[in-house]
């Protein structure tokens, strides 16, 4: 039995595949431009190692002897990069490879990232063949202007396609990621690109804001973005027409028909546990004693040559501060018990920071709940700088 | 061979002290960037009191906040050992000097200790008006002042014109004014010489009962209150009992010395002689500066004049971030006002920002400073109200009061007139920039009293209200100069003016520590400038927040920072939250620095935004 299901913190895999065919501008996360094909055998063998790895720093952490035995996990996520740069059968290989080190929930969610411009009908045939069970599908915008300064490889029509291909191919639960607050996005654009998402009905939509990070080059060359006057009707519109079209809002950018929450999501909004695997995959581990965040090698070249892991554990100040700059996003809050259940920790340390987020009318307590505000989720730093 | 070995760092201090005449007290007056502190390192280069490895530039210059601002604010000395060419060794106190506007009174205390005093001029650029009004304050205090040219190597050093202001403005003789180059070391020796001919040897009765004047005192953490003493007669000795005339405590010294400036023990000081003592004082009120030291056992040996008590100039209320350090500022201030007797303090309470203090500051510079030594090395947060200066009220009723808080002035239907007060300024000015020197004049209302050319600059003098004078004159006054006008100032008397409170509302509520007495006739544009500032100075919060400048109850302008929409961050999944953290935490931590007001969070600048009005 595995220490995480004796604290009873559910686990789940992230998987990162760091590749893609061009690097979006705003993107700060760890991918890489690839020209040539992608090494799919020897990324499949370094992914398994690392897995292994893992399995055995999980055993370390609990104290364990004995390797634990095929640790069971609740949902997988292939992210990226472009995870569909990956062919169905490469997929497969994965998947079969996980199996014997892992053991499948019942109602196991798996689902992979992909980019529209990387989609036929037969990779998604043979991506839902292999066990894949959920779809994310990088759209980010219908309007081609808009998606030509994103940087992005697909056209509008690329996503309408390989949402229908997908459909046809079976997948029944399909996210569309989508951006707003673009450089010369109007309110009507805005809108424009929610409706021809929900006209597609998919199960979930994840609705960001677009955000210039650091390290990416529209930090270091920034567009000219919409005023905050035109953000904020953009953002009051679009949160409207989402709750009319029966997406509710879970996550302060995540929107889903009636349960068809992302669970892998939900898992980390929760704190749950999982693990990363994959060039720079960040994960986290629980045991009874300490709970321990790791990082593999950034750079996939390196990756490919040795899984490096760093780890650290968290101390139990940002634990809590952690906890709640996850938790808090959840538009259902959490309850103390789950608190205590995933830090470790007695509830009793959020009393303050529950009577001044109360006073402040971003918190409310509900029975065992403690739920932020509409008000609270709108000035979600504003609440978590209130936790001392 | 055993491993001991003996470090010797720099020449050891002579440990028998010198006969009185061959001791030489001095000072040095210069104004900033004329070289001081350059000079001072010579001397002491070439006396061996540091070697060449241990000369950090400055030495002098003690406190970070001196070094980093390149000026000299506390007194400190020096004692150097000087080989002259008759042969003899000479002790020379060298006690330094403060260069700013502000700090004038220090240099008094200064001069109290020495006999004499070097002007130092640039020879490119000429006199100055502050080192005029020290050169002033020396002579006036019997001192023998010798006139030096620095900066001689410069192509742009005209000595005969500077050594003709010299002569006209200040009226001493500059025809032996010795010229040299700091920089270079070039005229060291030979000023040396000529210091030890023009500056007298102190007239010193060693068999006298001890009387030594308290120079400086300051607080170490391991020693307790340390000293800076000139012993005008007598002497005194480590174990000797003392008593602090004042005070009329006894303590046991526990350790005499010098600087070298390192600090040396020396076992005694004697008539005529500058150097330290500790005497295991702990409360730092306990050795005020101008206080007389004698024996225990010669307590009625009269006082020394001390000094005059100096006057602020400018006042403001200073109040930590959280009410949780109050009693560590109270502490602190106790302890920085032992350093430095011109800061006075007495309780204020405000209403939006609690507990503090209303202190009195010799100028803004000064505000400055104790506000940064306080939070760096007391490691406090403060909020320092909007600085003014003491204005007289005279009410209906025919009373006189003096208001150095504008939430203290009384109800204006009892005021009958105000009173600000006037300076005399003495500016001295190249002759190209005396155009936009007299338009600034003006639009501060000064009144021209009178104006002379001299060499190739302009002394000015003019009437000006104080408090056009001191919040940013001195700044304005350089950059319309390029730097070459210099200022000195002092108050002169009250006169009538037509004042008005001019109010800031926060969401509708008064605010008192931004309230700022102004000519009514300014009001108007002081309150649009002053809210248009703290627009920019008070960052976005989860409502619009109002800010009103208002007379009486009449809103006189308005600004609204708009709210920030919302505060949330996009994308969290769980990647990498540590980053997401780190931001949060400093977003946090710039929170941490601003006063809550009412339900508004205000930072520290926009306390201060009166300063930053543009005119």
């Amino acid at each position: 039995m595995s220490s995480n299901q004796y604290m009873n913190v559910p686990l789940s895999l992230y998987i990162h595949f760091p590749w893609c065919v061009k690097k979006c501008p705003y993107c700060d996360f760890n991918s890489h431009e690839t020209s040539g094909a992608v090494p799919e055998a020897a990324y499949l063998d370094a992914l398994e190692t690392d897995l292994i790895d893992d399995i055995k720093r999980l055993s370390a952490l609990n104290k364990q002897s004995t390797k634990i035995e095929k640790p069971e996990i609740q949902t997988i996520f292939m992210g990226g990069g472009t995870p569909s740069l990956f062919s169905a059968n490469a997929i497969q290989d994965l998947l079969n490879r996980l199996k014997q080190h892992l053991t499948f929930a019942i109602n196991i969610e798996i689902t992979i990232e992909a980019n529209p411009g990387t989609l036929s009908f037969e990779k998604l045939a043979g991506y839902y063949q292999a066990g894949i069970n959920r779809l994310s599908l990088g759209g980010q915008s219908f309007n081609n202007q808009h998606l030509n300064l994103l940087g992005r490889i697909h056209s509008s029509s690329d996503i309408t396609t390989a949402f229908e291909n997908a459909s046809r191919a079976g997948f029944k639960n399909i996210n569309l990621d989508l951006m707003h607050g673009l450089s010369q996005q109007t309110i009507s654009n805005a809108i424009n690109d929610l409706q021809q998402a929900i006209e597609l009905q998919p199960t979930h939509i994840s609705w960001y804001q677009l955000t210039i990070e650091p390290n990416t080059r529209f930090y270091n060359e920034p567009p000219r973005l919409p005023t905050d006057d035109t953000l904020w009707e953009i953002y009051q519109t679009g949160l409207n027409l989402l709750a009319q079209h029966g997406f509710h809002r879970y996550e302060v950018s995540a929107f889903s028909q009636s349960g068809q929450q992302a669970k892998h999501n939900v898992n980390y909004w929760l704190f749950g546990d999982y693990i990363g695997i994959g060039a720079g995959a960040h994960g986290k581990l629980s045991s009874a004693e300490a709970i321990i965040r790791t990082a593999k090698t950034r750079s996939p070249k390196d990756y490919l040559k040795q899984q490096k892991c760093k780890s650290s554990i968290i101390d139990e100040k940002s634990l809590s501060l952690e906890f709640l700059m996850n938790a808090l996003r959840l538009n259902e809050g959490f309850t103390k018990r789950i608190y205590e259940q995933r830090t470790g920790l007695n509830a009793s340390r959020l009393e303050n920071f529950l009577t001044a987020g109360m006073t402040k009318g971003l918190l409310q307590q509900k029975h065992d709940k403690i739920i932020p505000t509409a008000l609270g989720i709108q000035y979600l730093n504003d609440l978590l700088m209130l936790f001392d | 061979m055993c491993g001991y070995t003996t470090i010797r760092v720099g020449r050891p201090p002579r440990l028998l002290m010198a006969e009185s005449k061959y001791i030489r007290n001095f000072s040095i007056i210069a104004h900033i960037d004329h070289g001081k502190s350059t000079l001072a390192d010579r001397f002491i280069q070439l006396c061996g009191g540091l070697t060449d490895r241990e000369m950090a530039n400055q030495v002098l210059d003690s406190m970070d906040i001196e070094r980093e601002r390149g000026i000299t604010i506390k007194a400190q000395s020096v004692t150097l050992f000087y080989q002259a060419d008759d042969g003899h060794e000479y002790q020379l106190n060298m006690i330094d000097t403060p260069g700013h506007v502000d700090f004038s009174y220090e240099v008094s205390r200064s001069m109290a200790a020495c006999e004499g005093a070097l002007l130092v001029v640039d020879a490119a650029q000429g006199v100055e008006a502050q080192s005029v009004a020290n050169c002033y304050t020396a002579i006036e205090q019997g001192l023998e002042v010798l006139p030096v040219l620095n900066k001689i190597d410069l192509p742009q050093a005209d000595p005969d014109t500077v050594c003709q202001e010299i002569e006209e403005i200040i009226g001493i003789d500059a025809t032996a004014a010795i010229q040299v180059s700091a920089k270079r070391g070039d005229g060291i020796r030979e000023l040396l010489e000529e210091l030890l001919e023009v500056i007298p040897a102190p007239v010193a009765d060693r068999n006298a009962d001890l009387q030594a004047l308290i120079i400086d005192s300051w607080f170490d953490n391991y020693l307790g209150v340390v000293s800076l003493v000139r012993v005008v007669q007598g002497e005194i000795s480590a174990k000797d009992r003392i008593i602090l005339k004042s005070i009329g405590k006894t303590h046991q010294v526990d350790a005499v010395g010098i600087f070298t400036p390192k600090r040396h023990l020396t076992g005694v000081l004697r008539a005529g002689e500058v150097g330290f003592i500790v005497a295991g004082i702990k409360d730092v009120k306990g050795a005020p500066v101008g206080d007389t030291i004698t024996l225990a056992s010669t307590q009625d040996v009269p006082d020394l004049p001390g000094f005059q008590k100096v006057k602020p100039q400018v006042y403001a209320g200073m109040f930590t971030v959280s009410a949780d350090d109050f009693e560590d500022f109270r502490d602190a201030l106790a302890k920085l006002t032992l350093n430095d007797a011109s800061l006075v303090y007495e309780p204020e309470s405000s209403e939006a920002l609690g507990n503090g203090f209303r202190c009195g500051f010799l100028g803004m510079l000064h505000m400055e400073i104790i506000q940064e030594r306080l939070e760096r090395e007391y490691n406090l947060d403060l909020i320092t109200s909007a600085p003014t200066v003491i204005y007289e009220v005279v009410t209906k009723a025919g009373l006189t009061t003096k208001v150095d808080n504008p939430s203290q002035l009384p109800d204006p239907s009892t005021i009958g007139e105000m009173h600000e007060p006037i300076v005399v300024a003495n500016i001295l000015v190249p002759q190209e920039y005396l155009g936009s020197v007299i338009t600034l004049c003006v639009e501060r209302r000064g009144v021209q009293k009178d104006m002379q050319f001299v060499g190739k600059q302009v002394s000015l003098s003019y009437d000006l209200p104080m408090n056009e004078v001191v919040m940013d004159f001195f700044d304005k006054l350089k950059s319309v100069s390029r730097g070459y006008a210099s200022l000195d100032y002092s108050f002169d008397r009250f006169q009538t003016a037509d004042l008005v409170r001019l109010d800031v509302l926060i969401n509708g509520d008064k605010v008192d520590a931004l309230a700022v007495i102004v000519h009514r006739e300014d009001a108007r544009t002081k309150g649009f400038g002053l809210t248009k500032k703290m627009k920019e100075l008070i960052p976005r919060q989860m409502f619009d927040v109002a800010i009103q400048a208002a007379i009486g109850g009449q809103i006189i302008a308005r600004q609204t920072v708009k709210a920030l929409r919302k505060n949330v961050t996009a994308k969290c999944y769980g990647g990498d939250i540590t980053r997401k953290k780190k931001l949060l935490e400093k977003q946090k931590a710039g929170k941490k620095r601003m006063k809550q007001v009412g339900s508004v969070e205000i930072p520290q600048e926009a306390f201060l935004a009166v300063l930053r009005v543009d005119k």
